[in-house]
């Protein structure tokens, strides 16, 4: 009797995760495999053949895969950071409940993360042209007109302050929640002990704070290093390649050119090796600081 | 040195005032407990006198010294919360250790003051730990342990014990008195048990809405309360309450006669009352005397019997109006019905407004 | 003393001042947005900050350019129909993972979160020839089914349903409902604001998907608002007037659904941190 319900509890344990499953195995674990697979074909079109190791040659010397790498990196270690810091600092702000004006603040800032990737590249776009409103602004302060979608560097700039914008707010919530999570006493228990303000957010908040920081850490790097939308709507991955990232050379690879299906599987490895490497040491980081 | 003085103290959130005007002085040394109802403002006093909450009104003095606008870490005092507050990412030796390290106290000296802290609370084994991997009761002595290592002259307390199951509160309580004992610091603890105020205070505060009710020793208090409802508050189970109304003065003793029970009368050594003045008579449960024994007698149909082994609770009922009996066990089940005399020596008079009458 | 009170009033000061800063940068862009759609493309690409009174004719020639009801359709249909399947699949997974644990099925789920840092650019190579194989490129299919089982979604319902009494499964089980019946008459309705919170996220996902549909998405009459407001920036001369409104359109109804579900909104984010 009791064999018998152990088993229908096993079997329905399997059948409420077998949709999910199935549908997982399908559209997630077969393509990842046959996309590797690909990876070590070569040939254009629907005709393909095996390569070896071609295509990871190919990859060391096209200089196009290059700089789309290292536009996402760049992306990856400027963008990531600054919002990080940001959002730590707004939520620590917000969190202070004598505040005025908290829900405003807080409702203003995430808004943003409200908007659709395209619409609000869209909008960026129509703000920072040559004579667009953030020009004709800074020209009034008297800093002049910045190239934003005409010089390499600016155009980096600015699809890092677009990203900022949009996401600071989403990594901002999680911060709030988890700093709301804090007893508030241990604060005033820090207080009375006489712990100034700085150290209290260096010693206790930060530390407190760990697994959500590198929750979102986590995140925004897979996000970062997918990076798509918005160069695709703001600066077309451009001038000359000076935003194309990782994410968009597949896409142009596959659909805009004539695709090499295999060469394409293979640069979406490097970002799947790039995800699994970055994740592992920010965990290994994170184990690290336990000690200090 | 750690003496506690607080004149006209007033405290208002926004326009709602929750401290109306308190006068509490506490001596060097001496275990007081602010006991209350919740919302009482027991809490907001404790708060005030730590520092973390602002007085709108009158004075606050520590060994003598007016710490109103003085910084919490400056005026001597540490803090148990409620909940503890440990700081869960650091070991147990590092939260004690933490706040010296602020008070820039050379590493050997915090080692030496946080090891001999752990000593008093036998938390020695538990020293690596993390608060996570702690039960209550030892999350409890690191929190008592924190407070320790400072040194402070006051020690305060916020209900300490509620988060605690009703056996380890017994035992936590030992602990504190005995703490009291060998740290011979002043202490202001704060709860809502009247059995942890009874048990541990050299004076009891009792609060409510904001105004000190009474202020006095324990059995001050359980003897000779001055309103209806510090005589509830002290004391368990709660006292018995009996509508009546003066019939007659005499020359040091006053009768009076129960508005319901038949009018069942008692003259009490009581002379501040007048006939025809409506009063209330309050009686402890375990005040209450075997038919005959003098007094009034009273007749009582018996709802529920829990029978304790030594002492039984009787809860009984007359006209509707319930009563508590606690007395010496019966071994009987089968009683519907009780006989009990109220020994005027033992019963309390109160006025309409709750004032004790003497 | 009297410094440490300025001191403070100047920190509060600077508080306010960044606050208000970054609450007015990210404001900006919305109030540029509806601006935007009241003015011509050439005042928009000049900075006009202000007003204009070409709404209506922006609206008209939005219109004109888009077959707006049938945009709308679309996105409407992919989002609400993707919503639904991913609430049900991942719901049902999320509450088996934690309802009937197994040593074999925790691995399984230790290994879905790994997955997790699966980007979609390693996948949608595949799934592009996958669909194309099947004969269903270009059709709303191909674009919800591949995000049917969201990992996300499925641990989102795990952890939510940690918090699910399950005295309740072993109360209902004693009035003779087997565990399908449960689940629905008993989970669901308990659960209600767990649904509600992923409601809003998954749709707002889906709504606002971006390259999948691109991909897959060939003709005009499929396209999804997200795709048509991209198509209008892409023009040889964009018409921003246009581009704004249609921005409008994209971006109004998630604004709508933040702002009268907040609290559900943030919950539901904040389910994800515990």
């Amino acid at each position: 009797m009791a064999a018998r319900i152990v088993r229908r509890e096993q079997i329905n344990g399997w059948l409420f995760v077998a949709p999910a499953l199935v549908l997982l195995g399908i559209f997630m674990i077969y393509p990842i495999l046959w996309s590797l697979w690909m990876s070590f074909q070569t040939g254009r079109g629907m005709s393909f053949s095996f390569g070896g190791l071609a295509n990871i040659q190919r990859l060391t010397q096209d200089t196009v895969f290059l700089r789309a790498l290292s536009n996402t990196m760049i992306f990856l270690a400027v963008q990531v950071p600054i919002m990080i810091v940001l959002a730590l600092l707004f939520a620590v702000a917000l969190n202070d409940t004598k505040l005025w004006g908290r829900a405003f603040f807080r409702t203003a800032i995430f808004l943003p993360c409200v908007t659709s990737l395209v619409a609000y590249a869209v909008l960026f776009k129509s703000m920072f042209g040559a004579e667009g409103v953030v020009n004709v602004a800074l020209t009034a302060i008297g800093i002049g007109p910045i190239p934003w979608l005409t010089d390499p560097f600016w155009a980096k700039v600015l699809i890092i302050l677009a990203i900022t914008w949009r996401w600071t707010g989403y990594n901002m919530i999680f911060y709030l929640a988890a700093l709301q999570n804090v007893d508030r006493s241990i604060y005033e228990a820090a207080r009375i002990d006489g712990v100034p303000p700085w150290a209290r957010f260096w010693y206790l908040t930060l530390p407190m704070l760990k697994p959500v920081i590198l929750f979102t850490t986590v995140i925004s790097t897979i996000g970062t290093l997918q990076l798509f939308d918005e160069p695709y709507n703001i600066t077309q991955g451009g001038p000359s390649d000076a935003t194309l990232t990782l994410s968009y050379y597949i896409y142009n690879l596959t659909f805009r050119f004539m695709p090499s299906f295999g060469y394409s599987a293979t640069v979406s490895w490097v970002i799947v090796v790039l995800v699994g490497i970055l994740t592992f040491v920010q965990f290994m980081v994170a184990r690290e600081r336990k000690r200090t | 040195m750690s003496s506690v003085k607080l004149s006209g103290v007033r405290k208002s959130f926004g326009s709602v005032e929750v401290i109306k005007g308190v006068d509490l002085e506490v001596d060097s040394k001496e275990f007081v407990v602010f006991v209350g109802p919740s919302g009482c403002g027991k809490s907001t006093l404790l708060r005030m006198i730590a520092g973390l909450e602002p007085i709108t009104e009158g004075e606050l003095e520590i060994g003598g010294v007016r710490m109103n606008d003085v910084d919490p870490s400056k005026r001597g005092i540490a803090m148990v919360f409620q909940s503890y507050a440990l700081y869960p990412h650091m070991t147990v030796r590092d939260n004690m250790g933490f706040a010296l390290r602020f008070a820039k106290v050379p590493k050997p000296e915090i080692d030496r003051q946080v090891n001999e802290a752990a000593r008093i609370l036998a938390l020695g084994p538990l020293m690596d730990r993390f608060p996570k991997e702690l039960s209550g009761g030892q999350r409890q002595r690191v929190a008592i342990g924190r407070a320790i290592v400072r040194q402070p002259e006051v020690f305060l307390f916020d209900e300490p014990l509620s988060n605690l199951d009703a056996e380890l509160r017994v035992h936590m309580r030992i602990e504190i008195a005995r703490l009291h004992k060998e740290l011979q610091t002043t202490i202001i603890y704060v709860t809502h048990d009247q059995v942890e105020a009874m048990t541990l205070a050299d004076k009891i505060v009792v609060l409510r809405d904001g105004v000190i009710e009474q202020a006095g020793r324990p059995l001050d208090l359980y003897d000779d309360p001055a309103n209806q409802f510090v005589a509830g508050f002290i004391g368990s189970p709660r006292m018995n309450f009996l509508p009546a109304s003066v019939v007659e003065k005499g020359s040091g003793s006053v009768t009076v006669a129960l508005a319901h029970h038949d009018g069942v009368r008692l003259t009490l050594p009581v002379t501040g009352a007048e006939p025809g003045q409506d009063v209330t008579l309050g009686v402890r449960p375990e005040h209450f005397g075997p038919a005959g024994a003098g007094g009034a007698d009273l007749v009582l149909d018996i709802d529920v019997a829990e029978h304790l082994g030594s002492t039984s609770f009787v809860y009984a009922r007359a006209a509707g109006e319930p009563l508590i009996i606690e007395r010496e066990e019966s071994r009987n089940g089968d009683e519907t019905r009780i006989t009990v005399s109220i020994d005027p020596a033992k019963a309390y008079l109160f006025d309409k407004q709750g004032q004790r009458i003497r | 003393m009297r410094a440490d009170l300025a001191f403070s009033y100047i920190r509060r000061g600077l508080l306010y001042l960044g606050l208000s800063v970054a609450a007015f940068v990210s404001i900006f862009p919305f109030y540029w947005m509806v601006v935007g759609s009241t003015n011509t493309s050439p005042d928009i690409a000049h900075g006009k900050v202000t007003p204009g009174t070409y709404l209506l004719e922006n609206i008209a020639r939005f219109f004109e350019m888009v077959d707006v009801p049938r945009m709308f359709w679309n996105s409407a249909f992919i989002a609400l129909v993707g919503t639904a399947l991913t609430l049900i699949v991942s719901s049902l997974a999320g509450y088996g993972f934690e309802m009937f644990k197994s040593r074999f099925r925790e691995r399984i789920f230790a290994f879905l979160l790994l997955m997790l840092s699966i980007p979609f650019a390693a996948l949608m190579v595949p799934l592009f020839i996958m669909m194309s194989r099947l004969g269903l490129i270009n059709t709303f299919t191909a674009v919800i089914v591949p995000g049917i089982a969201s990992i996300f979604i499925i641990f989102y319902f795990r952890q939510a349903t940690k918090a699910f009494p399950s005295e309740l499964r072993d109360a209902a089980r004693l009035d003779g409902l087997n565990e399908w019946q449960i689940f629905v008459h008993v989970y669901i309705p308990v659960m209600r604001s767990t649904y509600a919170a992923a409601t809003i996220i998954v749709f707002m996902a889906n709504w606002n998907n971006y390259l999948w549909p691109l991909i897959v998405l060939q003709t005009v009459e499929n396209k999804t608002v997200t795709l048509i407001v991209s198509a209008l920036s892409y023009a040889y001369v964009p018409d921003y007037g246009v581009i704004m409104i249609s921005a409008v359109f994209a971006t109004l109804p998630t604004v709508l659904i933040f702002f009268l579900l907040q609290r559900r909104f943030v919950e539901g984010m904040l389910g994800a941190v515990k």
